[in-house]
């Protein structure tokens, strides 16, 4: 196998690797800006400089050639390379910053002049703290700058698009959003302008930056030229708590950080993935932060007791209606959910001796891209499937509820008025049991007990995406009230899990009173005196994993952070 | 400081410009067409051709406003994005409408040592504009340029990308500007660089009645 020798260590490779990707991947740190490994190589930072060598070969011989003490005699390339467009050949020996003077000196004098008309505005940037100028600049840079003069200043705060925002004096044209528009996203809408110290890029007249793909360009950018238009200026990034998690807007499930201060979701990035989402999400995926926080309900309501209510009575009265609707309670399962949420509420229609009718299928024709953005709305439809619900007939239910023919109505985690299954009015004689996200929700006005659930960002569980991937969340916000599963989940080192009431970055009033519908729904059987015996995620997706075929190796275990791709199934295609 | 903020040395394009040309006139003839047709032959990529026909559109509407490049990029199925990032590199495309002489005065290494500054100030006072600007008659604009190569004939200017005038004296910018004044032919003579020095005697300039007017690039013709 053809060989390597980088600081004098022997790495062996396969095929044609670029040198600064096989240093990455072996963990061998190189300082560089412009190289993303999913798009073309300029080569126009320099600062990956690395000194490249072969060994020479007698030419007649075709033998090695040898110094007096036996080694190879080595042959470096008259200049140094920009490891990033360097394809590795057998034998060649590769010095980087840590071995060469020469490297590191280029390297210095590579980031003086890029810093050379940077602004030193790192105190109000919100790159800092995770900013690779910033970062490579304390490593490799020179220490001090030698350039007294007027810097070249150039536009700033200008606004590309509905969601990104340019700050020209930042940039270093490193290229890297210009190639993302062009290679990744193909919308071609961004270019780089003039000349010399002057460039900098931007839309060309008359045109937006307002493709559904634009902010992927701000976390691609290595300086904060290109901020958020939305997250700007809210929180520096070391008062945030990153948890990985999934996105929720689309069947795609895209793979995404949450980044959370004081119990509020600041804001989404993505997280790499290569089986589902490499490093990309939609914007429309990013702009849902908000959904976390806002319009959260503030603990459950019965209609019996006239609103807000505690947990238990809530329970209570759940469990009373249940007893007198009994089998003529329609359930709904929800594509929103997760795998255990349906799971459970599958084993509660049982217990009670009903049936669920099936989920409510959230299809938007025409909104799906073949990339990240699907027609279905939901999560989590295929995971509903595999666990043998199929989406239910809008037509036939909706008749059947406005004709009065459902005494029950229990909904998990969905909104049946505002997808349109029934109206309003034709719910005033239904008992109406709502598993709910937000009070914005319509189906709330006509229930008869309203449970606040756990999200995404709260909950533990799994979710299944268009391809058949299961991928768990782990939560990323503390809930009001005590979870020991969910908070054994949590970070370790999160400061707001083990905030106190003294503390100025905790803020007690952002906790949201709601939960998990897989610890709300055997409290209720409890009430039933039927058992359906409280596990935690964990175990319940053990159990599915174990006895349905569809979900065959979903365990935790095996889902890990990237997720497990599970056996495929023939699914009838709703419509 | 302050006013730095507010006047960037670098400008923030024009989002939204207005239109300078009717969808009627933003058309290229057959002729054109097939010329631009030629062009993309001759590169791998019809990326390559972008600045031929930037040129030939520059040469049909006189200046390369948004509405022009966008009709160049739908020519070469190019992003807008792209053509106006080539655009916006090169001096010699014009952006906005330029005077009927655009005056490039090289103030780069070796023409600021022989007086390039000197000359551009004397072309300031003179057409009674600053540089980037033109004059109210719309006869002339006067720039700063970078180097266009002319060191050995330093302090020197370009006549609208065309021809170069050199050793700039103020007595032969008068003659000049009064020639341009008039609508004459420019009174000078540009000089090309002799092959082989010593076939002159040493003297550089002794083709100089060699060569009456410099042609405008592009002139290449090409036949395949």
């Amino acid at each position: 196998m053809p060989k390597v020798t980088i600081d004098g260590e022997e790495y062996a490779f396969e095929g044609q690797p670029g040198l600064l990707q096989f240093c990455l991947d072996h963990g061998i740190e190189l300082p560089h800006f412009c190289y993303h490994s999913s798009m073309s190589v300029p080569a126009n930072c320099r600062q990956c400089l690395v000194d490249v060598g072969a060994p020479v070969r007698d030419r007649k011989t075709g033998e090695f050639q040898l110094e007096e003490n036996g080694e190879k005699v080595i042959r470096y390339f008259p200049k140094l390379q920009t490891s990033c467009s360097h394809v590795i050949s057998d034998g060649q020996v590769v010095h980087t910053a840590r071995t060469s003077e020469k490297v590191e000196r280029a390297q210095r004098d590579t980031m003086e002049f890029l810093l050379i008309n940077h602004p030193l505005d790192c105190p109000i940037c919100d790159q800092a703290g995770h900013c690779p100028l910033q970062i490579q600049a304390y490593k490799y840079g020179p220490e001090g700058s030698r350039f007294e003069f007027r810097k070249v200043h150039k536009p700033k705060k200008v606004k590309l698009g509905p969601n990104v925002v340019l700050d020209a004096e930042r940039c270093i044209n490193c290229t890297r959003c210009v190639r993302f528009t062009d290679e990744i996203s193909r919308s071609g809408q961004l270019t780089i302008i003039e000349r010399g110290v002057k460039n900098y890029p931007i839309t060309p007249p008359g045109v937006s930056f307002d493709e559904p793909y634009s902010m992927n360009v701000i976390d691609l950018c290595p300086v904060g030229a290109l901020t958020s238009a939305d997250f700007r200026f809210q929180a520096r990034i070391w008062e945030m708590a990153s948890t990985p998690s999934i996105t929720t807007t689309n069947a795609k499930g895209s793979n995404c950080f949450l980044w959370v201060r004081d119990n509020l979701v600041m804001r989404i990035t993505p997280r790499p993935n290569p089986d589902v989402n490499e490093f990309w999400i939609p914007d429309e995926d990013r702009l849902t932060y908000r959904w976390f926080n806002e319009n959260r309900p503030c603990g459950p309501a019965a209609l019996s007791k006239s609103g807000a209510c505690s947990w238990d009575e809530a329970i209570q009265e759940t469990a009373e209606i249940l007893r007198n609707t009994g089998k003529e309670t329609l359930f709904l399962a929800s594509a929103r959910a997760t795998v255990e949420d349906n799971w459970m509420l599958m084993q509660l229609a049982e217990a009670v001796g009903g049936q669920v009718a099936g989920y409510i299928p959230h299809i938007e024709q025409g909104h799906g891209d073949g990339w990240l953005r699907t027609d279905d709305r939901t999560p989590n439809s295929q995971g509903c499937e595999r666990l043998g619900l199929r989406p239910v007939d809008m037509e036939l239910w909706g008749a059947r509820l406005g004709a009065g023919e459902v005494k029950g109505l229990y909904v998990l985690e969905d909104d049946p008025v505002a997808a349109g299954l029934c109206s309003a009015q034709a719910l005033e004689n239904v008992q109406v049991i709502l598993h709910y996200y937000n009070t914005t929700n319509q189906t709330l006005p006509s229930a008869n007990v309203a449970l606040p659930a756990a999200t995404v960002a709260e909950t533990i569980g799994t979710y299944v995406n268009e391809a058949g991937r299961a991928q768990r969340v782990v939560p990323a916000k503390v809930i009001k009230g005590v979870n020991r599963t969910l908070m054994m989940q949590m970070g370790l080192s999160r400061a707001d899990q083990h905030g106190t009431p003294f503390d100025r970055w905790h803020n007690e009033s952002h906790y949201v009173d709601c939960k998990p519908s897989w610890e709300i729904i055997p409290l209720i059987a409890r009430n039933l005196d039927v058992e359906i015996a409280a596990q935690s995620p964990k175990k319940i997706m053990q159990h599915i994993s174990a006895s349905i075929p569809a979900f065959a190796g979903a365990t935790y275990k095996a889902m890990g952070l990237s997720g497990v791709t599970l056996p495929p199934i023939e699914i009838e295609v709703a419509g | 400081m302050a006013d730095f903020i507010r006047n960037p040395v670098v400008a923030l394009p024009d989002s939204n410009p207005e239109a300078h040309f009717s969808e009627e006139e933003l058309v290229f003839t057959p002729e054109e067409k097939a010329k631009i047709a030629e062009y993309v032959t001759q590169y791998p990529t019809p990326d390559g051709a972008v600045m031929w026909v930037l040129w030939l559109a520059q040469e049909k509407f006189g200046f390369l406003p948004p509405e022009v490049m966008r009709l160049v990029a739908t020519e070469l199925s190019l992003p807008y994005a792209q053509v106006y990032g080539v655009a916006t590199f090169y001096t010699q495309y014009y952006k906005e409408k330029k005077g009927t002489y655009v005056l490039d005065v090289c103030t780069c290494f070796s023409c600021q040592f022989c007086g390039g500054y000197d000359t551009l100030a004397y072309l300031e006072e003179k057409l009674g504009i600053m540089r980037g600007h033109t004059t109210p008659c719309g006869r002339f604009t006067l720039r700063e340029a970078e180097c266009l190569g002319a060191c050995g004939s330093a302090p020197m200017m370009q006549v609208s990308n065309g021809p170069y005038a050199y050793n700039l004296t103020p007595e032969k910018i008068d003659a000049l500007v009064d020639a341009m004044e008039a609508g004459q032919p420019l009174p000078f003579i540009s000089v090309t660089l002799p092959q082989d020095e010593d076939e002159m005697g040493g003297n550089r300039r002794t083709d100089a009645e060699a060569v009456e007017r410099y042609a405008v690039p592009p002139v290449a013709k090409r036949t395949q």
